[in-house]
Parts: C-alpha cells; structure tokens; sequence
C-alpha cells in the first residue's frame, strides 16, 4: 500500500532519444492508474523508470515521500508484471513464485502459505508443478499475476500484461484484474495501448503522445472533456469527429467545409476568422433535427455491429470523414445521405492550430 | 505446404549423397577398418609379415602400467582443459555481453586464438613458458616459483594444459556469448525486481538457462582435449618428461612411429575410437533431448 509521486520525470536515452518529458502526477495510495497512448509514446519507459530498470534522467520519484531514483529495482519494494510474462523457464510454477520469497529471505513456513493463498486466488493450485512452458497463455498470465501478488509490494507495474490473449480470454482477465485490485486494495500502475482496457479498469487515465502527458483524468473526464483533438481521437470508438471550421465574424458561428454552418447561439472563444475545429462523437448524433446542431453525412460504408450501426461517410459536400453510431440494425447505400443533430452541450470546440480544448459558454 | 522433395528419378537422390558416403567410407571407415584389423596381429617394423595374436595386443595395453598411467593423465588433462578452457571464456562472454561500447572489436579479437594452428599454439606457449628465455617463466621465478617443465612433469602437465585450454577459449566463449544473447532480458530484470543480486541471478537464472550451451561444450571439450590435442604436445613436451604429458592419442603416436610396434599403436586407436563413440552417444542422447528453452 503506498502513494507514488511523480515530478517532472524525464528520460533521455543514450543516442539522444528523448523518450519521456516533464510527467507530473501524484499517485493516491490504492489508485488504479492507467498509462494509454500509441505505440512508442513512452509509456514502457516511465513504468521501466518506476520500476528501477531504466535509469531516470531527471525529474525525482518518490514511493510513500522516499525519493527511491537511485534504489535498485529489489530495493523499491515493487513487482512488475511483463508483456512476455519473463516466467523463469527451468523452474516451476511454485518455483517461479518462490523466487523472490527466497531472496527476502522469508520463513518457509510462511512461503507456502502465501504461495498456498495466491494459487487459490488464481485458480493455479493443480499447476503448482508444472513447468511455465507446459502451460496455456492465460495461465501464464495468472503465474506471472501470482508471482507478483506472493511479494505483497506496495506497488503493482504491469505492462501491457493481456495484450498476448484473445479477446474473449482478455475480457475475462480484465474483470479478474479489476477483482483482484478491489481485493488487494493496492497501488496498481497499468500500461496499454488499448483505450477499451484504459477505460474500463482505470480510476484514473494517464493520456499520453510523444512522450508528454496529454491529460490525467477519470475515464469520464476524459470522454467527456477532452483536453486536445489528441485526447478526443484516442478516446472511444469510432472515434470522435473532428471537423476544421473558420470562425464567423460575429464569433457566433462556424463555417464548415461543404457550406455547412454551424450556430452557436453565443461568442466563440476565438477571434473572427480564426481556424477552429468542432468535434462531436459518433454516438452524439441522432437521425433527426431536433437538436441545434444540424449536419448531414454523405454515407461510404456501414459496419453492422448487432446492438448498433456505424456508418461511415463524409461531411455531405466534403472530404471530412464523419461516422454516427445508430442504434439497432440500420441499413444504407453508399452515397445516400443523412440528416443528422446533436445538441450544442454535445460540442467540443479545439484550437485549430494547438489542437488545445476550448471551453465556451454552453458547456 | 509439402516440405519434402520429391525426386522424380529414382536414381538421383542417390547420385546427390554418393560424394558424401564415398568420402566417408574412404577416408574414415577404410582406416578404421584397417587399425582394426592391424590390431589383432603383430607386425615386423618394414610390414614384410604379420602374425595373427587375436587380444594379445589388448591384453598386453591394459598389464602395462605405463598404458594404465597414461589413462590417468589423459582423465586429469581432458578434464582441466574443459573446466579451465570452459569457466574462463565464461567469464569473458559474461564480460563482453555487457560491454555496450565497441562490442563487436572485443569479440572479434576473443575470436582471434581459434585461428591459430595447434602446434603454434603450443610453441607459443612453450616460449612463453621457457625455463631460459621465456617471459612467464621469468616472471614466475621472480615470485619465487622455480619453472621448469623440462624436468618436473607436472609443471608440463600443466603447460600443456594451459596451451590447450587456450586456444579452446574462443570456441568456448562464441558460444556462451550466443547463449547469453538468447536469454530474454526481461528474465534477468524480472530476477532483479525479485530482489536478486547479480551474483545470485547468474547462478540461479542465467547458469541454469545455459545449461544446454554447457553441456554441449563440456562434451566438445572432452573431445577436443582427448583427441584434438596431438599436436600440441608434440610441439612442446613430446610427451615428456618420462611421460608426464604422454596422453592417449600421443601414446598412439609414439608407439607406432617410434616404437614401430603398429599393433599396439592399432589397439590403442581402436580403444580410443570407442571412447569417441561412447562420447557421441553420450552428446547425442543428453544434448539433443535436453529441453532448449
Ligand atoms: N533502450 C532504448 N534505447 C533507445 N531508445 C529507446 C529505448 N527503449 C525505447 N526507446 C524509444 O523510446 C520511445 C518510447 O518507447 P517505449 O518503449 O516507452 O514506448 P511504449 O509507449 O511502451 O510503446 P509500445 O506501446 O509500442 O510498447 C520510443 O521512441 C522508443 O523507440
Ligand atoms: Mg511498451
């Protein structure tokens, strides 16, 4: 149990990669903290930092108010979960658990029956003998959850630890983890680049590109309120639609592409003639006029989808893509056209060269 | 996908492995018949004539203390061959996959003594070690160690040791050095989380995983030192002094070319080829069914 502060946390790597810039973000004692964003954004790296197996180039990181940026990795009172799962090959399931029991030096006593107490929370009782390579994905998985649950640390890494499974196995899994962490009532630090797992497990979401934190919020804050056109495209699926408009000059309304006029019904937080972009998601959108908001899609293709319907299209007279979820089984011809609304509190407003959010008065 | 070729002729697939088999059959059954055969007879020195003695060449090997003795040597330098040869290029492999900078130049130049021929390996060695002008002998009487290894058989035990050990060091060490490079890094890191030291993760991850790379070597070793090894000592000590350094294949050696007795020489082959066998099948049996993780 322990709070996890972090400032201004950077890290260069040797040849000049500059993978993580200036990460601040205090970490509540029992917090779930998600880090998302795509590929290659530093994610792996801050956790690697957190972990004591990257060194950290600057900024300070503290467990529990003691700064630990020179501790070595055993030294942190942490456990980390991998990718591969790095389950040590030549030992057994018990084995691999005891490994790090062993070096603490604990009684035996002791040990097994925290191992004892793990294989039962896990369901891993009847594989307690087996070697990690006679064993499935999923098992694995719960092995390496195990060997990191046994050393009962103050804070739990993951990184990416599902992305190995099919996507039933990893429904599963998410629910099992969220179990567990409501159990352990531990610190948990959760990297993924799938927002559906962000969204579902985190009590917080840390949002990241570019090695620079995005945004830090709820998965909420951030659905609802996204901080930048980044933000809002990574969130939800299908993603948000972003259109590019020039701002009139009465600042009271939006010229889109494709003659489409949006009003606001108030001052625009930019000045006449400035470029800013609208965003509104797909589930927003309703097939009839009865919101202020009036747009319509030029349809392209549909996804069937059972429960709803996204189709996808473009601004009608434009080459903006927009898609609008439907509910139930709808379907469309390609080049058909739909007249779509949404109500003006369903707008985000973005700074058109910053990407920024901009709050205006209807909100 | 079918993966096996299929020869339309019946008689190409053998015309492709004919070169193969007649090499083999020439150049190794042949004489391996031959010794064999040899071994069962007594032959004048010029082989005018030849008389058939059955086991008599055998029996005689295993009552002559000498043969016994030289099984001993041979036991003592195989196994301090591999053990040194072994656990020094394991140091330097440990060594070199942590060195991030100008790895490939460490290599290549741990790579070099491999090249050298193994009789120029023992005359290296042999100058080095030499009692009058040699530098490490030099430097071994200044810490008062008196060498000599013209005199004292088993300070030339030990050179020949030493020599063989040396130019097995590159072998040994390409391959700890592949080993190392397989095992996953986040194993190593996920010992270290672990609260494992580094001493206590090379002997509780990294040794255990590379227990295939070790066995293997430690047969390859075994047979380098028994049998790869002629040259070297005949080189340097010659077998000598009164047959300290006189191993099994020198032993086969000198009795035949200079003691002209070549049905002793035979015998002495044809328990040697055996030894070679059993080894093989040693490495066979263990090496290729032990699980490669
Ligand atoms: N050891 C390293 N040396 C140099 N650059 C590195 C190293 N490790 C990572 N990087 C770089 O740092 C950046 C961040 O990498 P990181 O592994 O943290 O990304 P990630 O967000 O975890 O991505 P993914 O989702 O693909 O795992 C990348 O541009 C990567 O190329
Ligand atoms: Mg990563």
């Amino acid at each position: 149990m322990a709070t996890l502060s972090i400032n201004s946390l950077g890290k260069v790597y040797p040849g000049g990669v500059t993978a993580v810039s200036d990460v601040n973000v205090d970490i509540a004692d029992g917090e779930f903290i998600v880090l998302v964003g795509p590929s290659g954004c530093g994610k792996s790296t801050i956790l690697r930092m957190i972990a004591g197996l990257e060194g950290i180039t600057s900024g300070d990181l503290q467990i529990d108010d003691r700064r630990v940026n020179d501790l070595e990795p055993g030294e942190r009172d942490i456990a980390m979960v991998f990718q591969n799962y790095a389950l040590y090959p030549h030992m057994s399931v018990r084995g691999n658990m005891e490994y790090g029991l062993k070096n603490e030096g604990l009684p035996k006593a002791q040990i097994a029956e925290r191992i004892a107490e793990a294989a039962r929370t896990l369901r891993l009782e009847e594989f307690l003998d087996r070697k990690p390579a006679n064993l499935s994905g999923g098992q694995r998985q719960r092995v390496a959850m195990g060997r990191a649950i046994v050393r009962d640390p103050k804070v739990f890494l993951f990184d990416e630890p599902l992305s190995n499974l099919d996507a039933k196995l990893r429904t599963q899994l998410r629910a099992e983890l969220k179990a567990l962490h409501k159990r352990l009532g531990a610190t948990f630090v959760y990297v993924t680049h799938d927002q559906v797992e962000a969204m579902s497990l985190a009590d917080r979401i840390i949002i990241m590109s570019n090695g620079k934190v995005e945004q830090i919020g709820t998965p909420m804050d951030l659905y609802l309120r996204p901080a930048s056109r980044f933000v809002a495209d990574f969130i939800g699926s299908p993603s948000m639609n972003v259109l590019d408009g020039t701002v009139s000059s009465d600042r009271r309304s939006l010229q889109l592409n494709g003659s489409h006029q949006i009003d606001f019904g108030a001052e625009l937080p930019a000045a006449a003639g400035n470029q800013i972009a609208i965003g509104i998601r797909p589930e927003h959108l309703h097939q009839n006029t009865a919101g202020e908001t009036r747009i319509e899609l030029s349809v392209g293709f549909i996804e069937q989808l059972g429960a709803d319907t996204v189709v996808h299209g473009t601004l009608a007279g434009s080459q903006s893509p927009l898609a609008v979820r439907l509910n139930g089984v709808q379907a469309r011809d390609s080049g058909d056209s739909i007249a779509l609304s949404c109500g003006r509190d369903q707008i985000h407003l973005f700074d058109g060269t910053t990407g920024q959010r901009l709050n205006w008065d209807n909100q | 996908m079918q993966k096996r070729v299929v020869f339309r002729s019946r008689l190409l697939p053998y015309l492709l492995v004919l070169p193969q088999i007649a090499i083999t059959l020439i150049f190794f059954f042949w004489p391996a018949y031959q010794a064999l055969e040899s071994s069962f007879f007594i032959e004048d020195a010029f082989g005018f004539s030849r008389q058939w003695v059955a086991m008599q060449n055998y029996v005689e090997l295993f009552e002559d203390p000498s043969y016994l003795r030289s099984f001993k040597t041979t036991l003592i330098f195989g196994v301090s061959v591999a053990v040194m040869a072994m656990s020094i290029s394991l140091g330097l492999a440990v060594a070199a996959n942590r060195v991030v900078k100008a790895a490939t130049g460490y290599r290549t130049m741990l790579i070099w003594p491999y090249a050298v021929a193994p009789a120029l390996a023992g005359v290296i060695w042999y100058f080095l070690m030499n009692p009058s002008l040699g530098i490490v002998a030099y430097w071994l009487k200044n810490v008062g160690v008196d060498w000599n290894h013209y005199l004292n058989g088993d300070q030339a035990l030990l050179l020949v040791i030493v020599a063989a050990a040396w130019k097995q060091v590159s072998y040994n060490f390409l391959f700890f050095l592949a080993g190392l490079q397989s095992i996953p890094k986040s194993l190593i890191e996920a010992a270290a989380i672990d609260r494992a030291g580094p001493v206590r993760r090379f002997w509780t991850i990294v040794f255990p995983l590379l227990t295939p790379t070790t066995f293997f070597l430690l047969v390859v070793n075994l047979v380098y030192a028994f049998f790869d090894t002629f040259a070297l000592v005949h080189a340097t000590t010659e077998g000598g002094p009164v047959d300290a350094t006189s191993i099994l294949v020198f032993r086969v050696y000198n009795t035949g070319f200079i003691g002209q007795d070549y049905g002793s020489s035979a015998a002495q082959s044809v328990i040697l080829m055996g030894l070679v066998i059993m080894m093989t099948f040693v490495q066979f049996r263990f090496v290729e069914r032990k699980v490669q993780y």
